[in-house]
């Protein structure tokens, strides 16, 4: 309970940081281009202030597309990364094809995915989808190569079925590392979901998206920005739900001598 | 009871085909305790896990209460090297784990408080010291009430004093519990103080090439008799070295 404290106050810590370089470099801006180039932090608070009806729902409709964007990528991506892990044969077939795909930017494909999908919600989420599902993949199977024998082992000499290995064993072995880069990828999907509600979203309202909301409201820098803030905040809250979901799913690594009681 | 007859295990293939173990045959009674020892790498687990039915022979036979094994069976437990915890399980979990496989609805309470383990089965494997985690893993394969135990190095990496208890332990199960056993093991000592009969095996591919009668064996205290020291030093003089 203490630790959690202590974490919130870093984070307060952090932020007051922010706002304050935010701040200064705002002045700095202002005094070297003889006119305002970056909004400080009070006007921009203003601004959210002024339109929070527009900003909350933005943000929750983003915070939605990100969540059922980042499940499916993780209800997909976990099963085929583990057994292309953890199967020597789906290896040698299927990682080549992976390895093709994985480094090919969504974004690039945008003028197709639009063509194939139209401008409705579904485009908006393979984008984002198609981003996250492969980091989710390639973590799964780094993880799943190297699981420890005896672990194998322990349950096939008890009778286990496949089924039963990739339960007791292949998921818990791998959930740490897969959980820490789905929270290293939280970024990539944030950056994704931004070009996914901006680009593929010309034809919605202010309030169907942070990316929409930044973009809506250019010629307003200070409300834009407020946009930017509701997208870094987005970004944590997931960062933070995701480290949590590790410290539930994934206790035995926070016990014991490798990590403090 | 246990027999083994002509057994060969070949690993890989071709050029890089390795033999484990070439035509090794031996036999265990029902409610007899076996030790086997052989130099490192000689294909002593090998032949543990393919009693256990891990692993299929490339030829020859084995039996367990007369039926040929294809694979994995229930009445037959396997301690592992290490005791091959699964570290995000707790005490409870690990030692309920074969259970669970197999669909089997008992617990491991009683187990792990004979054990000494009640009172640690929140505790997950990283909480605990060596010794304890072999006990774990102990109790993970009585917790089958099994018919054959089969010990590959119980107490393998353990220091001397841990050891003996973990020995002393296995003794007093084998007592109680009156399984068949076949305990793997390159512990000079160990194998005279737990085993009816020492098997000793040649360097890989492993083979059965003397077998050492030790009537003596069975209470705790025999570690302290000449005859023990006796056994000791004929076992070693066996296998060539001049230590353990």
């Amino acid at each position: 309970m203490r630790d959690s404290l202590k974490m919130v106050l870093r984070y307060l810590v952090a932020m007051a940081l922010i706002t304050a370089v935010w701040a200064g470099v705002s002045w700095l801006l202002e005094v070297v281009r003889g006119r305002q180039i970056l909004p400080t932090p009070w006007d921009t608070a203003i601004a959210a202030g002024e339109t929070l009806p527009v900003l909350a729902a933005a943000f929750g409709t983003s915070a939605l597309r990100f969540l059922i964007a980042l499940s499916l990528a993780f209800l997909l991506g976990l099963p085929l990364g583990l057994a292309v892990g953890f199967e020597p044969k789906l290896d040698r077939y299927l990682s080549p094809l992976i390895y093709l795909l994985y480094p090919t930017p969504p974004v690039a494909l945008l003028l197709f995915l639009y063509l194939a999908f139209g401008l409705g919600e579904v485009v908006r989420l393979v984008v984002v989808v198609m981003a996250l599902f492969f980091q989710v993949v390639v973590a799964a199977q780094g993880a799943a190569k190297y699981i420890v024998p005896s672990h194998i082992t322990a349950v096939r000499s008890a009778g286990a079925t496949q089924w039963q290995i990739y339960r007791h064993v292949v998921l818990p072995a791998t959930l740490p590392s897969v959980l820490t880069a789905a929270r290293v990828s939280v970024g990539l999907g944030i950056t994704m979901l931004y070009i996914a509600e901006t680009k593929l979203g010309v034809l919605l309202g202010p309030g169907a998206g942070l990316g929409r909301f930044i973009e809506y409201y250019t010629f307003r820098g200070d409300i834009s920005l407020a946009g930017v803030v509701g997208l870094a905040l987005l970004g944590l809250l997931f960062y933070v739900v995701l480290e949590l979901l590790e410290r539930v799913l994934c206790r035995w690594k926070f016990v014991g001598a490798r990590g403090g009681t | 009871m246990i027999e083994v007859d002509g057994l060969t295990v070949i690993y890989g293939r071709g050029g890089a085909a390795v033999p484990a173990v070439a035509g090794l045959a031996m036999e265990v009674d029902t409610y007899e305790l076996v030790a086997v020892v052989g130099p490192s790498g000689c294909g002593k687990t090998t032949l543990l896990f393919a009693l256990d039915g891990l692993l299929s022979p490339t030829a020859g036979r084995i039996r367990i209460h007369g039926e040929e094994v294809r694979g994995v069976r229930r009445d037959v437990a396997l301690i592992l090297q290490d005791a091959g915890l699964l570290p995000w399980k707790t005490v409870r979990a690990n030692a309920e784990l074969a259970l669970r496989i197999q669909g089997r609805k008992e617990t491991a309470t009683k187990v792990l408080a004979d054990l000494g383990l009640a009172g640690f089965e929140k505790r997950f494997p990283s909480e605990l010291s060596e010794g304890m985690k072999r006990r774990v893993g102990i109790a993970r394969a009585l917790a089958l009430q099994p018919r054959v135990m089969l010990m590959d190095e119980p107490t393998a990496n353990l220091d001397s004093i841990t050891r003996e208890h973990i020995q002393n332990l296995i003794l007093g199960l084998w007592w109680e519990m009156g399984f068949t056993g076949v305990l793997v093991t390159h512990d000079i000592e160990e194998a005279v103080f737990l085993g009816k009969r020492v098997l000793v095996l040649s360097a890989r591919p492993a083979r059965v090439v003397e077998v050492l009668d030790n009537p003596g064996m069975g209470e705790p205290g025999y570690r302290g008799t000449p005859e023990f020291a006796a056994q000791v030093a004929h076992l070693r003089q066996i296998l060539g070295g001049n230590g353990p």
